[in-house]
């Protein structure tokens, strides 16, 4: 089974979310391979997950006064901020048929990859079910899943240098999540690759591309002509649309 | 508005505007995972227009039909049914 891998570019929040639904369809109607893709987020983003009342997690005033744009994924999860400095994001689009039917399963299967990545790196990390991989307790990756069309597209990120006081300014922690979590300061919940070694960008991405395409053939190209078109009709009749990002 | 972070879930809120002990409006956000993910409009459809005086079975019963074969990942139908039951009352 051969793969594509679609190098690290940075995208604005809308495109890049247009982009994996735009694989996701080429993939499920057989015109693309299975696809590995690297991105950031240019402008700085939040992007919320699909069930999420964008009001009730975001300072919206903050995010046009930083010059953060607002996303709605169509994959359920939680608020990510992204930064285009502080995280590496991946998308995996491919045949259900390659992955455990389980959800959990899946999620450890791929999370697995990011685990391994950063062991490369010398950070000992594992996988939290249903979707988190925590380096001491602390989140280091937040990851969402969706599959269409016999398709599986999981997205997630990994924080490579998090700006905590800039986030938490923006992201709205509700109280059930910190009576959850026992810790009153969300700021103790989160760590990044930076804060556990002093490792380059670069080394960064490195392990991730290594571990991801480990045992896979893979070819590198970027998107096809029509999954570009496509992408550019998606992001402007669905992700910049408020009727989108508002719909919760 | 009615909110629980899931014991070994997720975060669920539901909200629930009442008219004439009917319920006229169901709304459910959070950060659970839906697959498929616009089934979450036909599940808060079904519960528009039950009375304030609904059971929990009855509500969960209305849940389960409306997922069908959907798969709700960090919440269970039984956990919607029960914050569905608080939010009314």
């Amino acid at each position: 089974m051969r793969w594509r891998l679609i190098d690290y570019s940075e995208n604005d929040a809308f495109m890049n979310m247009a982009i994996d639904e735009a694989v996701s369809e080429s993939v499920a109607g057989g015109s693309s391979l299975p696809t590995i893709r690297f991105y950031g987020w240019n402008p700085a983003a939040v992007s919320i997950g699909y069930f999420q009342g964008i009001a009730r997690e975001i300072d919206l005033e903050r995010c046009v006064g930083l010059g953060v744009d607002a996303v709605r994924r169509r994959t359920g999860g939680g608020a990510v901020f992204h930064d285009p400095d502080g995280e590496i994001t991946y998308s995996i689009i491919a045949s259900e048929r390659l992955f455990p039917k389980d959800i959990i399963a899946s999620y450890k299967e791929i999370c697995g990859r990011i685990v391994d990545a950063l062991g490369l790196l010398g950070i000992q990390a594992e996988f939290k079910p249903i979707n988190d991989i925590v380096v001491n307790g602390k989140k280091i990756s937040g990851n969402a899943q969706t599959r269409r069309s016999g398709v599986l597209l999981q997205h997630g990120t990994v924080l490579y240098s998090v700006d905590v006081e800039k986030m938490f300014s923006i992201l709205r922690v509700p109280d059930e999540k910190i009576k959850d979590k026992m810790i009153a300061d969300a700021r103790e919940r989160v760590t990044s690759i930076r804060q556990q070694r002093n490792v380059s960008w670069e080394e960064t991405y490195e392990a991730l591309v290594e571990s991801f395409t480990k045992g896979r053939e893979i070819g590198i190209s970027g998107l096809t002509e029509s999954e570009r078109a496509r992408a550019e009709e998606l992001a402007s009749s669905r992700y910049r649309k408020k009727e989108w990002n508002w719909m919760r | 508005m009615r909110c629980e972070k899931i014991k070994g879930g997720k975060l669920v809120c539901i909200e629930v505007a009442l008219e004439a002990d009917k319920v006229r409006s169901v709304s459910i956000t959070g950060d659970f995972f839906l697959h498929p993910e616009d089934r979450i409009a036909s599940l808060e459809e079904s519960l528009v227009g039950t009375p304030a005086s609904i059971s929990q079975s009855e509500a969960e019963g209305r849940i389960k039909s409306a997922l069908g074969d959907a798969q709700l990942i960090g919440a269970s139908c039984e956990d919607l049914a029960r914050l569905f039951k608080e939010a009314v009352r």
